[in-house]
């Protein structure tokens, strides 16, 4: 059976290892792209969350590719992602699309649901090769995220436009190819090595922007506009704030084999005095994240992103400009959707990084921390 | 001492509940004034653009309330109503919301009602709703909310029996009850699908139900239904429950679209209202699956009046021009009967 997931991220690499271990067959709809988009916003509600459209575009692109089944993830309690599965179901029946639905209903325990579900998904019922699955998509997850840390550092630093990413690609194939442990890290160390030797200029004037806001489109790149490079040229060194890391941590990963707190737990407390309580999505990690960038001045600015008409982020961006004055901290909230123009984005993230700029050097609050990263 | 209730959200729901409560307790409850289009801008001034209208409203009538004077503004946060069935994030973070917008010295009761919390339940929503004013003798608050559900069940059982909400509510606070024996029938009747604080909110829903009566049509709502027969129409969409509030869309959507007696479905959004947009969506495909007509109507502070009305008119035009054809074809059925016999006659 010829499985399909949709697209969040990188995600799709750390999840297609996890199934061909199993030894399913993956079919990777094409990357998020305008056709996507279309085809998703032709079908679905007009007033529905921006992930959820790309979600069906991916989901009918990869039918056209020949996927007999579809994986989708519900999680409890949040926000609407936890009716896509039941409302995507019925989309793609009156379609006429004939494809199986795999739903990972995280309502009922987490670790049997998983189990389960694989088993129905690859037909692979050995629970060894299931762990040794999960692991090796956890330990993807990690690798992409930490060589992305790194990027970040590089990106804002690099002599000529575009050179880091370059490098960076190159080891992302090695990434993706890895089926083991040591094949993976040794991708990640010279992905690493790759993005090292990109000829940078250690002295540049830096600002630090912290990323946050709803995990799927801080994610994307498409429906981002790739906001992380962009930032990236106009020489700005960027903390994602959201990983996804910590979005599996807390969403996917049982909480017996959590190690630490997680992101949402650290967040929580430090929104307290903003938000009292949890209003599902990533509202409270948002709002959290901020204030934390302004209580420790680790950040210059804060660039919060949310598809547009997201229920939980609408929270959040009403309660930022409170967080802004209280915590003396820049924020700029971006609304993302399928009308989004680029030079008019483009514009005013330039705007948002020249004020950040004039208003370091009037009082440059902001260690650099961003040594410490590497 | 006294208290003021934002007339908008939440107060269509329980408003007889608090006011039976709170008037055990000794406390008096300050209403703000209806809505009005200076009172919407006024909220939709405080939130962001993107905030669906309810809230915006609900942010005009606090402002109001703090205008009046009262400086005590009761905003609950209603989390989930059962385990796992949560609310929409901007209701439940309402109190949240207005804390941070309003600028302006106050006090806001924030009660909590989450029973996917065990710590969370009925009564200690309202032991919070009453601890803030000095009130902490549970039993008082016990006893006290007998007296919110006796107000709240004279209430039900007016709506279900067809009295329209702001009768019944009237009714319920001043302790009478009124039943409606017979109803003058309409022409047409459609069920009206939406929350209870848009289509009683005369200002957002342009008062609809007057203009459904104008043009002789009789309309239902998710009011007139018990609990049952939402649960039956949750399941006829072959959904579960999901939203705190999907009774009364889904579940009301279902059970009418099922319903013989019930010519046509009017829905109505706020714009920018999240759980709608799926469930407006589920009930749009079934609609089409049980062959029912469905008109969708959004509403937002610039929706024109003008343009709303044509909308609703050429519906119901269109359910009794329908109706008519389906009574003329079956009263054709008849007639041809008749006419074979004739001419068989006029043979013989």
């Amino acid at each position: 059976m010829k499985i399909a997931f949709p697209h969040m991220g990188k995600l799709y690499i750390a999840l297609g290892t996890a199934i061909e271990i199993l030894g399913g067959e993956v079919v990777v709809p094409p990357y998020n792209n305008k056709r996507t988009l279309e085809l998703g916003s032709l079908n679905s509600p007009e007033a529905v969350c921006f992930p959820y459209k790309l979600v069906l575009g991916n989901y009918m692109e990869a039918i056209e590719n020949g996927a007999e089944a579809v994986l989708m993830i519900d999680s409890p309690g949040i926000c609407r992602l936890g009716q896509y599965s039941t409302s995507l179901r019925t989309t793609l029946t009156d379609l006429g699309y004939d494809v199986k639905f795999i739903n990972f209903d995280l309502y009922k325990g987490k670790l049997k649901e998983l189990y389960i579900k694989f088993k129905e998904a690859t037909g692979n019922a050995n629970p060894i090769t299931l762990i040794r699955a999960i692991n090796m998509a956890l330990l993807k997850i990690k690798i992409l995220d930490d060589v992305d840390r790194v990027l970040a550092y590089y990106r804002a630093r690099e002599l000529k436009e575009g050179d880091a990413d370059k490098r960076y690609f190159r080891g992302l194939g090695e990434i993706e190819a890895a089926l083991g442990y040591k094949e993976a890290l040794k991708a990640k160390n010279n992905t690493i090595k790759y993005i090292k030797s990109t000829p940078i200029d250690k002295n540049k004037e830096i600002v630090t922007i912290d990323l946050v806001g709803e995990v799927y489109v801080v994610l994307d790149q498409f429906s981002n506009l790739d906001i992380e490079k962009e930032l990236g040229r106009l020489g700005v060194h960027v903390n994602r704030q959201i990983n996804l890391s910590d979005w599996v941590q807390a969403s996917i990963m049982p909480s017996v084999l959590r190690f630490g707190k997680t992101h949402e737990e650290k967040a929580r407390s430090s929104a307290r005095s903003f938000l009292k309580r949890d209003v599902g999505g990533d509202a409270i990690e948002s709002i959290g994240d901020v204030a934390l960038a302004g209580k420790h001045h680790s950040a210059d600015g804060v660039v919060h992103l949310l598809p547009f008409t997201c229920m939980p982020e609408i929270v959040a961006q009403n309660i930022l400009p409170n967080v802004r004055c209280k915590e003396d901290i820049p924020v700029l909230s971006l609304v993302l959707d399928e009308h989004m123009g680029r030079a008019g984005y483009i514009t005013r993230l330039e705007a948002f990084v020249d004020l950040l700029k004039r208003r370091k050097r009037v009082e440059p609050k902001v260690h650099s921390l961003s040594t410490a990263i590497i | 001492m006294k208290i003021g209730i934002p007339r908008a959200l939440s107060y269509y729901d329980y408003y007889p509940f608090w006011h039976g409560f709170f008037s055990e307790l000794g406390i008096e409850l300050v209403l703000s004034d209806k809505t009005t289009k200076k009172l919407v801008s006024a909220g939709s001034s405080l939130v962001v653009s993107e905030t669906c209208l309810p809230v915006k409203v609900y942010a005009g009538h606090v402002l109001n309330l703090l205008d009046k004077g009262i400086d005590v503004i009761y905003s609950p946060s209603i989390q989930s109503i059962a385990p796992k069935i949560y609310n929409c994030s901007k209701l439940r973070g309402l109190p949240d919301l207005i804390r941070n917008v309003v600028n302006k010295n106050f006090l806001l009761i924030e009660p909590t009602l989450d029973k996917s919390e065990p710590k969370q339940g009925f009564y200690q929503y309202l032991y919070e709703s009453v601890a803030p004013l000095g009130i902490t003798n549970k039993k008082l608050i016990k006893k006290a909310s007998k007296a919110g559900w006796e107000c709240m069940n004279n209430f039900t059982l007016m709506t279900r029996s067809g009295v329209d909400v702001p009768t019944a509510m009237r009714n319920a606070i001043n302790g009478k009850i009124s039943l409606v024996s017979t109803q003058k029938e309409g022409m047409v009747k459609v069920a009206v699908i939406s929350h209870g604080y848009n289509i009683y909110d005369e200002q957002v829903s342009m008062k609809m139900f007057k203009k459904l009566k104008q043009l002789d049509i009789e309309a239902y709502t998710a009011y007139n239904l018990t609990t049952e027969q939402m649960e039956q129409g949750i399941r006829n969409l072959d959904t579960l429950l999901y939203w705190a509030n999907e009774h009364e869309m889904t579940g009301a959507a279902g059970y009418y679209l099922k319903d013989n007696n019930i010519d046509g479905l009017i829905t109505l959004t706020a714009f920018g209202c999240g759980p709608d947009s799926l469930m407006i969506e589920r009930i749009t495909r079934y609609a089409k699956r049980f062959n029912k007509p469905l008109l969708n109507l959004t509403t937002d502070e610039h929706t024109g009046e003008a343009g709303f009305v044509t909308r609703i008119e050429a519906f119901t035009d269109m359910l009794i021009r329908k109706k008519r054809t389906s009574i003329v074809n079956s009263l054709k059925k008849q007639v041809p009967k008749k006419e074979e016999e004739k001419k068989l006659v006029g043979v013989e």
